[in-house]
């Protein structure tokens, strides 16, 4: 190291710890969902996903230091359905072989107009990225903290459904994503 | 066009039910055989779709012509054979029994699947029973079965009035169909437009 990137290192350091040491990291534990709700027919369906990583680094009193980083793995969605399971990791909508994993990262929180704190960030889901609002209820309890998101994003906007599959009248565009996160210190 | 029938005629109103219903069993039943065979496709589920729709239909217009049967008159028997007369109506309380079962185990069938239940792409109906893999199965044997029943009870049905048309030439058959007015051996009178 030259003493010119050392010095670049040790000021960087310096700029971040206080906000890095500011809020608290976690990981995933046991009893965490995620999942998603679409509308088939006119009914709703709920899936989840049997494996996922998150990263979440979360203060309330401090959401500039916040973060969420998200990797779901596309192939494990489960919705109850052997037809709908067997068609989702398919070419048509997910294409797993193209994109196995799904990734959300926070840019910042903000608050809206109830007080509730809403994370912005973007989505890679099929290959494209587009921002999501997640809503954030955040309680800390003995463990570490419970943590559940919702927020609602358009299929067709990642290009999940292709041709046919893009008619909106017996596949609903809109999609409710939720997750509930049993979070343990890291 | 008279609303209700008397001792000689059926009424438009039972005319129409008795065709309308025909051709939608008989068109869906084939309209089914035929879409079994698609490809796994959106198309294939807009075409099952249709196919409940138009089974729904067939289940409402059932209750319908149910209701009419109440306040409607029935023309009389033509002359036959007792046991002929009590067969031809066992063969419509069969067909009756059927035009209501088809319906209702392709629904529960659908439910047993899992799968929602949409009226044209308008409105939801509920599940008759829970999910069930196994039930479903038996239930799709069973839709599929009630069909073919149904097609052999109809060469009954139709060669009943066959026989009346064309051996014994009276009006059975001809009092049912759609524009099917003037009684046989009651020419229409030369001037006199029908």
């Amino acid at each position: 190291m030259t003493p010119m990137i050392r010095r670049l290192a040790v000021l960087s350091l310096a700029l971040a710890l206080p906000f890095a040491a500011s809020a608290a990291d976690y990981k995933v534990g046991p009893g965490s969902t995620l999942g998603f709700s679409g509308k088939f027919q006119g009914q709703q369906f709920d899936g989840t996903f049997g494996k996922f990583d998150a990263a979440i680094s979360y203060d309330a009193a401090n959401l500039a230091a916040s973060r969420f980083d998200v990797t779901v793995d596309m192939a494990t969605a489960k919705t109850g359905d052997g037809d709908r399971d067997g068609a989702l990791p398919g070419p048509d909508f997910f294409d797993v072989k193209k994109f196995a994993t799904a990734h959300y990262v926070t840019t910042g929180f903000s608050k809206d107009a109830k007080g509730d704190v809403i994370a912005n960030g973007n989505l890679t889901l099929h290959g494209v990225t587009r921002p999501l609002a997640l809503k954030v209820a955040f309680s800390p309890n003995a463990g570490g903290a419970r943590l559940s998101v919702t927020g609602t994003l358009k299929r067709l906007d990642f290009g999940v459904g292709s041709g046919d599959y893009k008619e909106t009248s017996t596949i609903a565009d809109e999609v409710l994503v939720n997750g509930s996160l049993n979070l343990q210190p890291k | 066009m008279p609303l209700r029938s008397d001792a000689t005629r059926w009424s438009t109103v039972a005319k129409t039910f008795h065709w309308v219903t025909a051709l939608l069993i008989l068109g869906n039943g084939a309209f089914a055989f035929w879409m079994d065979g698609l490809k796994p496709s959106m198309r294939k589920i807009d075409m099952f779709a249709l196919h409940k729709s138009i089974g729904l239909t067939v289940l409402a217009l059932f209750l319908l012509r149910l209701l009419w049967r109440t306040i409607d008159r029935r023309p009389a028997d033509m002359p036959a054979p007792r046991w002929q007369q009590v067969a031809a109506h066992a063969v419509h309380g069969v067909l009756y029994v059927l035009i209501a079962a088809i319906p209702l185990t392709g629904w529960a069938f659908n439910s047993a699947h899992g799968f929602p239940l949409q009226y044209f792409k308008q409105f939801n109906l509920p599940a008759l029973v829970e999910k069930n893999p196994a039930l479903s199965d038996t239930l799709g044997t069973v839709h599929v079965w009630l069909f073919w029943l149904l097609l052999a009870v109809l060469v009954a049905h139709v060669g009943g009035a066959l026989k009346h048309h064309l051996l014994d030439r009276d009006d059975t058959l001809r009092r049912m169909l759609p524009f099917g007015r003037a009684r046989r051996g009651t020419p229409t009178p030369p001037g006199d437009t029908p």
